[in-house]
């Protein structure tokens, strides 16, 4: 297994490498620059030109790229553009919450989705597994902005439950009980998409273990219904969710920067937005090499747990 | 089997382990930074009982502690950052700057300048200021603000190895670029007379209201007794600017929490009478909660130009009971920009004018809250041309002028509409149907503001529509006409017109300025190089238990110092 671990993560140095290289490239074809953004007739081009100077974009690109990696190498990601603030700060500061909001939403849709979705497979074809499949299919495809909306709508204007957004009150005493408070909303909004994905990955994986031979012979020994259902098929079906699961991290990473708008969650995705619209080239390359090296662990990560989850899966 | 089981199980507890520690991590976070706050303020507030309320331990000191006044401001756009003296022309920026920062002279919504730092600035003949400062004025930790920190501030903000966003280019001294050379430590415009007099000298005399409104309301003071060890080229990234805590202002920094809020708290050491209110935030929240959170009283107030109630919401606006709506006075046009290379022939420029129903947008879209103006500058500005007559909506005379013109219908116009703000997108969906009702074929292409502008930039437009900023000083609106601008990215060419804007901006006799404004927006009115769709009268919502403020397009933070809530 060690050696399986050490290979993957020395793959993985190339990989990011190439990653940051197409990153840079795509960001510096995308029209505008931020200094040009900042258009005011008033402004001497002079004044502008020594902008560009000054954050090195009238460099040739090799230079530009070579620039960002050597800090990168030396532990540096280098300033902000637009707030001049150190970016490996900024990013430390919004990945915590972000974090904390995927995961939380994994968890509400797993806890949801498992059981219903088992429920549905277990009552193949009856009305109950209709309306689940139904079901499932309005959570996928209801925008997160519109649900979003709704749901603030509905707890805090009409019954005044909940906040509206953010991550705290302001000048509250903050605490654990206030930030779920603001949880709860952004959360289940992410939740809906999963449960919705969910219900379908588990009932189809728990219906094709339902159908195999062995599950047969089982009730033909005479084991008990459930025993059936949540001993012998159950754990079977269950494998290739891991996956899925595995999967899912990054999915969810990038699902969250619309909700974070939304509830202005001060997360990644918020960051990563303005970051873009502003051009702000150093934020966005670290962005993207952070969102690279979730991906990337996340995948490693359910590689390894399935070799756990699944003894016949052996990794050399 | 069995193992796979608890492996399953290990799986879920890992999974959950991480989900915690996230969880942990974090509130602990959040309780730091609480408990950094209410320390920092404890420290600074020694004996002021009312921030006591955060700080259990001196809750019990005092035997009532009084509630806390605090006003939240909404505001759609976070500050990128809190740099005094680079506020990279960001308006949501400058909105914050504003709360913790004095200028020398500060600015009504009638365009009249009240003193602030500066107790009266003089002058005789135009070119020579003369500026007393308030002799009580000092920075927030006591340090007497003289003019060693005006003259500090300048030569740091006009260090070429320095980025700041002041426009100071006619000060006597500085390169066209508004800078010094590399090397030069003394700037000869500036004249130390005393600690608390100082003099400017410009190039060439210029109107007052320049002086005034480029220099005495836009310049705000950093301070030498904190930076001044500080190498120029390493300013930018100096811990100070990411909390600036020593400023001059009725207000102080308290923190600033990037997309989430800025917190500034009552600064007790301020020169003018110290502020009724005990902290303000000022929240970022997107445009369509605005009116939620009036109403829940979550905020109290929006904030302009960056804290715009959509104006499709009015009447839901209006009928909150616990708030009190104005408009603002008409602000800066949605302009729509014609590249006068590809539009050259000025009958074509006019059809199009003809052919737009401006006025529809007006009345149904924007539900009267603005009004159709023809030229850049709004109409309350005191330089605002009135005996303009405006272009009526007339597609038949469009047409005509169209068929006169020999408008090649096979062509197509590309028009590039801003992603971002939605009135003016459904606005600029009125106008290219009001193009094509007249023969126009229209190419739509919308883009964010960042790529827009670099095809402007780079010529490749037809048309395009969006909002400059609000200038006092009307030069600033003609400046991008003028023919040898490099920012002239509408490729406008006239000499007459080049004449009268030199000669307006250097102009000082206010009555001999009008003259030559009114003749220049009637040459622009008959060129045509741009046209304003409309000017909107911005929602001024504030909520009935705030006193003595309201957000404005001009100077809402000049008497925050008198701010206060109703008591019960």
């Amino acid at each position: 297994m060690l050696p399986y671990i050490t290979r993957r993560l020395l793959i993985s140095i190339p990989v990011l490498l190439g990653i940051t290289v197409i990153s840079f490239i795509i960001m510096k074809l995308a029209p505008g620059n931020p200094v040009d953004m900042l258009i005011d007739p008033n402004t001497p081009p002079e004044l502008l030109d020594a902008k560009k100077e000054m954050l090195g974009l009238n460099s040739s690109f090799i230079v530009q790229y070579w620039h960002w990696l050597s800090g990168l190498l030396h532990g540096q990601l280098g300033y902000s553009f637009s707030s001049y603030a150190p970016v490996a700060g900024m990013i430390g500061e919004r990945i915590g919450p972000t974090l904390l909001l995927a995961l939380t939403a994994l968890l509400i849709g797993l806890l949801i989705a498992i059981p219903l979705g088992i429920a549905s497979a277990v009552r193949h074809n009856k009305a109950f597994d209709h309306t689940m499949t139904g079901l499932a299919f309005v959570g996928l495809s209801i925008p997160p902005f519109f649900l979003g909306l709704g749901l603030i709508y509905l707890f805090t204007l009409k019954v005044h439950w909940l906040p509206t957004g953010g991550m705290s009150t302001l000048g509250g005493e903050g605490g654990i009980g206030d930030t779920l408070r603001h949880l709860i909303l952004p959360a289940s909004v992410l939740a809906v998409g999963i449960v919705g994905k969910k219900i379908r990955y588990i009932r189809a994986s728990m219906l094709d273990v339902l159908g195999q031979e062995y599950l047969r012979t089982a009730r033909a020994k005479g084991v008990k219904e459930s025993l059936v259902v949540y001993k012998h098929a159950l754990r079977n079906a269950l494998l290739p969710i891991l996956t899925v699961i595995g999967t899912e991290i990054p999915v969810l990473l990038g699902g969250s920067i619309l909700v974070e708008q939304i509830f202005q969650w001060p997360g990644i995705g918020q960051l990563t937005m303005q970051s873009i619209l502003s051009r702000d080239y150093p934020t966005l390359m670290a962005l993207n090499l952070a969102a690279a090296i979730v991906v990337m662990a996340s995948n490693l990560v359910t590689d390894i747990l399935y070799s756990f989850a699944d003894p016949r899966i052996q990794y050399r | 089997m069995k193992s796979s089981l608890r492996y399953l199980t290990f799986t879920l507890l890992a999974a959950l382990l991480v989900l915690l520690s996230a969880c942990g991590s974090n509130s602990d976070k959040d309780k730091e930074t609480a408990a950094g706050q209410t320390s920092s303020t404890d420290t600074a507030n020694a004996a002021d009982a009312a921030d006591t309320k955060a700080d259990p331990a001196a809750d019990t000191a005092t035997s009532t502690p009084a509630k806390e006044k605090v006003v939240t401001v909404g505001i759609v756009n976070s500050p990128p950052t809190l740099n005094q003296i680079n506020d990279q022309g960001d308006s949501a920026t400058r909105t914050v700057l504003a709360l913790i920062n004095d200028s020398l002279l500060d600015i009504n919504t009638s365009f009249e300048f009240l003193p602030k730092l500066a107790d009266s600035i003089e002058t005789t003949d135009n070119q020579n200021y003369v500026v007393k400062l308030n002799s009580n004025a000092k920075w927030n930790d006591g340090q007497p603000f003289t003019t060693a920190d005006v003259k500090f501030t300048l030569l740091t903000a006009l260090n070429p190895k320095v980025e700041s966003s002041f426009r100071l280019s006619f000060i006597d001294g500085t390169n066209d670029a508004g800078k010094l050379e590399e090397g030069q430590t003394e700037l000869s415009g500036l004249t130390i007379v005393d600690e608390h007099t100082f003099q400017v000298k410009t190039k060439t005399p210029i109107d007052p209201n320049i002086f005034k409104e480029t220099f005495a309301t836009k310049v705000y003071f950093i301070p030498e007794h904190v930076l001044k060890d500080v190498a120029p080229d390493q300013l930018a990234t100096n811990p100070y600017f990411q909390k600036p805590e020593v400023t001059i202002g009725a207000f102080k920094f308290a923190d600033f929490k990037k997309d989430q809020y800025t917190e500034v708290v009552r600064n007790d050491n301020y020169y003018r009478p110290v502020a009724k209110l005990d902290k303000i935030y000022v929240k970022v929240l997107p445009a369509t909660n605005l009116i939620a959170q009036l109403q829940t009283g979550d905020i109290q107030m929006n904030s302009l130009p960056v804290g715009l109630i959509p104006i499709t919401d009015y009447d839901k606006l209006k009928a909150l009971p616990n708030v009190t709506v104005d408009s603002s006075g008409p602000s800066e046009p949605a302009e729509l920009f014609f590249n006068n290379k590809t539009i050259n022939d000025v009958k074509v420029r006019q059809a199009i004018a003809y052919a737009l129903n401006r006025q529809l947008i007006v009345d149904q879209l924007l539900k009267g809250q603005a009004e159709v103006i023809d030229g850049s500058v709004p109409s309350d500005n005191p330089y605002y041309n009135k005996d303009i007559q405006l272009f009526s909506y007339d597609p038949d005379k469009a047409k005509a002028l169209l068929k006169e013109a020999g408008w090649d219908s096979s062509k197509t116009l590309r028009f590039l509409v801003p992603a971002g703000n939605k009135i003016r997108e459904q606005a600029s969906d009125i106008l290219v149907q009001n193009l094509k009702d007249v023969g126009f074929k229209v190419d739509v292409q919308k883009f964010d503001f960042s790529t827009l502008i670099q095809k402007v930039l780079k010529g490749e437009y037809d048309l395009t529509i969006f909002n400059r900023d609000y200038y006092i000083e009307p030069s600033n609106y003609f400046s991008l006409f003028k023919s040898d601008n490099a920012n002239n990215f509408i490729y406008y060419n006239n000499p007459q017109a080049d004449e009268l804007i030199t000669q307006g901006s250097t102009e000082s006799d206010p009555a001999k300025r009008h003259d030559i404004y009114n003749k220049l927006q009637q040459i622009l009115h008959d060129d045509l190089p741009t046209l304003s769709v409309y000017s909107e009268k911005r929602l001024e919502a504030v909520s009935n238990v705030v006193v003595g403020g309201k957000p404005l397009n001009l100077g809402t933070f000049n008497n925050v110092n008198e701010w206060d809530l109703t008591t019960n």
